[in-house]
């Protein structure tokens, strides 16, 4: 590794990752697209581990540009509002591992596992599973900050136990 | 509070199914959603009867050794494909002391091997070493312990598979008018080309999963209205033994300004005039080409009030990479189970199961014009094209109308 990681970024990344599950447990989507950087190529991926593993590339979210980013903020919001049966998440990450992958940008995996509860019902475990990001530190001096340039979500269910609305 | 509550329930609710089917065409008994007995005799009559069942695509294992697994109600498969080339469906079962023999959902192998007493098999299913035979029962003769198969026959690759003895021939059990809208469905002639999966339950009886109709599109799904998406001319066909086909003009959205990236919604498909397919095979087997999404729907009825589907995406073998591209990212995001269009088909599966746990009928009015006849005209967006589906389960299970003999 080329590039030290210094302090001051390692706070960032981490702040990054709460900033997320914060977003996600309180089901804000704006916050969520909030995480990602504005260039147009940011990306955001969530498939199953059976389709990483054999090299499928289709995908339960897709949103290979920017501009999905935000049309899953209007599918959630605006289009599947009043449809789908209510369910509040926690998320939970451990840190696997980080690298630095060129000038204020480091690939880093978390394990996550995900608590789901619906209204009205018990707590169950969604699924869990491995980001695999790309993270960039914007800004310079004190101001900076983290965002997602792409963050693959990689779930370890075969069978999802219920439809998804919220990207994990 | 109001007081003009015109419907009083006065009856006695039992939670069983019934055993008389109502007089009326178009009331279909809610308790046939919610009995755990009945169910045990649908995997009997339907599932593990004279009834095919769509269980894969031969493009999901194309090479040598390739093999997937699935069920058919609680029965495991094992679906394989030869040296030779051919895709065999086996029950996922070794012959010695019915040891489940592959527990991977799908891969490759040179051979199937038992854990157990290592048998191992053929991928003809063939048993070609089983060790200790020499002390085996003086009866025992290896060539009679190969894996049982499963009768098996394609359509355009399309694998289905049945345990009834007297099933009718695929072809005939499909039906000559479903034919052209299955090959469209299925890029015309089945040269398809895995895409991936998305795999979900949902906590929905098989009938009720099975029961989305074409009248609710325009009312459910809002994001057809947002992006101004009006349907095109088209038509909706039913097969008395259960089947129903949709076939519909699609005209390019119009997109409102509504997505930032309307790359989502772009048509790449050649004919418009077919631009949205669906094959529905009875019972339980729905499969649409919308757009440029071929996707095939496996169901597996695991209990009375659970449902996986299994939606496979396709690609055709002759699209430029631009069109596989392209067909990535419409498959992921709008048809599946998180699908920007159908998530809501999603969420409505699971709202009529707990719905229906309530005593009386669900009521089908839209395009109904008798009350004794069982429709065979109905116009696209019609609900009764699932009238003569629901007959033909009555038939099957046997229930008999109020007031026949």
């Amino acid at each position: 590794m080329s590039q030290a990681i210094t302090a001051a970024h390692n706070s960032a990344i981490d702040a990054l990752h709460t900033a997320y599950l914060a977003a996600l447990d309180q089901g804000d989507m704006a916050a969520w697209a909030a995480t990602f950087a504005l260039a147009p190529d940011t990306r955001y991926f969530c498939t199953s581990a059976e389709n990483d593993r054999r090299g499928l590339p289709l995908a339960l979210m897709y949103d290979d540009c920017r501009g999905r980013i935000d049309d899953r903020v209007s599918f959630v919001t605006k289009v599947w509002a009043g449809t789908y049966q209510p369910y509040r998440t926690r998320h939970f990450i451990q840190r696997l591992s980080m690298d630095a992958a060129g000038t204020n940008q480091y690939r880093v995996t978390s394990g996550f596992t995900i608590m789901m509860t619906p209204e009205g019902g018990a707590t169950t475990v969604l699924t869990s599973g491995e980001y695999r990001d790309l993270i960039e530190i914007q800004g310079d001096g004190d101001k900076f900050r983290a965002v997602f340039r792409e963050r693959r979500a990689v779930y370890d269910a075969d069978v999802l136990p219920r439809y998804i609305v919220f990207p994990f | 509070m109001s007081t003009h509550s015109t419907h009083v329930y006065t009856g006695t609710y039992t939670g069983d199914a019934p055993r008389v089917w109502p007089a009326k065409v178009n009331q279909i008994p809610k308790e046939v959603f919610g009995d755990e007995a009945l169910f045990e005799e649908e995997l009997k009559k339907i599932f593990y009867g004279d009834t095919w069942h769509a269980v894969g695509h031969a493009a999901e294992i194309p090479n040598v050794g390739d093999f997937k697994t699935f069920d058919l109600g609680r029965v495991p498969l094992l679906i394989a494909r030869g040296k030779d080339n051919q895709v065999r469906v086996f029950f996922n079962s070794c012959t010695h002391r019915g040891n489940q023999l592959e527990t991977s959902v799908s891969g490759n192998r040179k051979e199937f091997e038992c854990p157990y007493h290592r048998w191992l098999f053929s991928l003809d299913g063939t048993l070609a070493a089983c060790p200790g035979s020499k002390e085996f029962a003086p009866d025992f003769k290896q060539e009679h312990f190969g894996l049982v198969e499963v009768k098996t026959d394609q359509y355009l690759g399309l694998i289905l598979v049945t345990m009834g003895k007297n099933t009718p021939p695929l072809k005939e059990w499909l039906g000559e008018s479903a034919l052209p809208t299955l090959n469209a469905l299925l890029g015309g002639d089945g040269r398809l080309k895995l895409l991936g999966y998305q795999k979900v339950r949902y906590a929905s009886n098989w009938k009720g999963y099975n029961d989305n109709d074409g009248y609710h599109a325009p009312l459910l799904h809002t994001g057809f209205r947002l992006l101004n998406w009006q349907g095109g001319k088209g038509f909706q066909r039913m097969t008395p033994n259960g089947h129903v086909l949709f076939e519909a003009e699609l005209k390019p959205a119009t997109g409102n300004g509504f997505l930032k990236d309307p790359s989502l919604i772009e048509f790449k498909g050649s004919n418009p005039e077919r631009g949205s397919v669906i094959t529905q095979l009875f019972p339980m087997t729905v499969m649409t080409k919308h757009m440029d999404v071929i996707n095939l729907r496996f169901a597996i009825a695991r209990s009375h009030e659970v449902t996986e589907v299994h939606y496979a995406y396709f690609a055709h073998e002759d699209d430029s990479e631009e069109l596989v591209q392209h067909r990535i990212r419409q498959s992921s995001n709008l048809l599946g189970a998180c699908g920007m269009v159908s998530m809501e088909d999603a969420a409505i599966f699971q709202r009529i199961h707990i719905g229906n746990q309530t005593p009386g009928f669900a009521e089908f009015q839209k395009g109904v014009t008798s009350l004794t006849e069982i429709p065979t005209d109905v116009k696209q967006n019609d609900e009764t094209g699932n009238l003569p589906r629901w007959e033909h389960y009555r038939k099957v299970m046997g229930f008999k109308r109020e007031g026949e003999q």
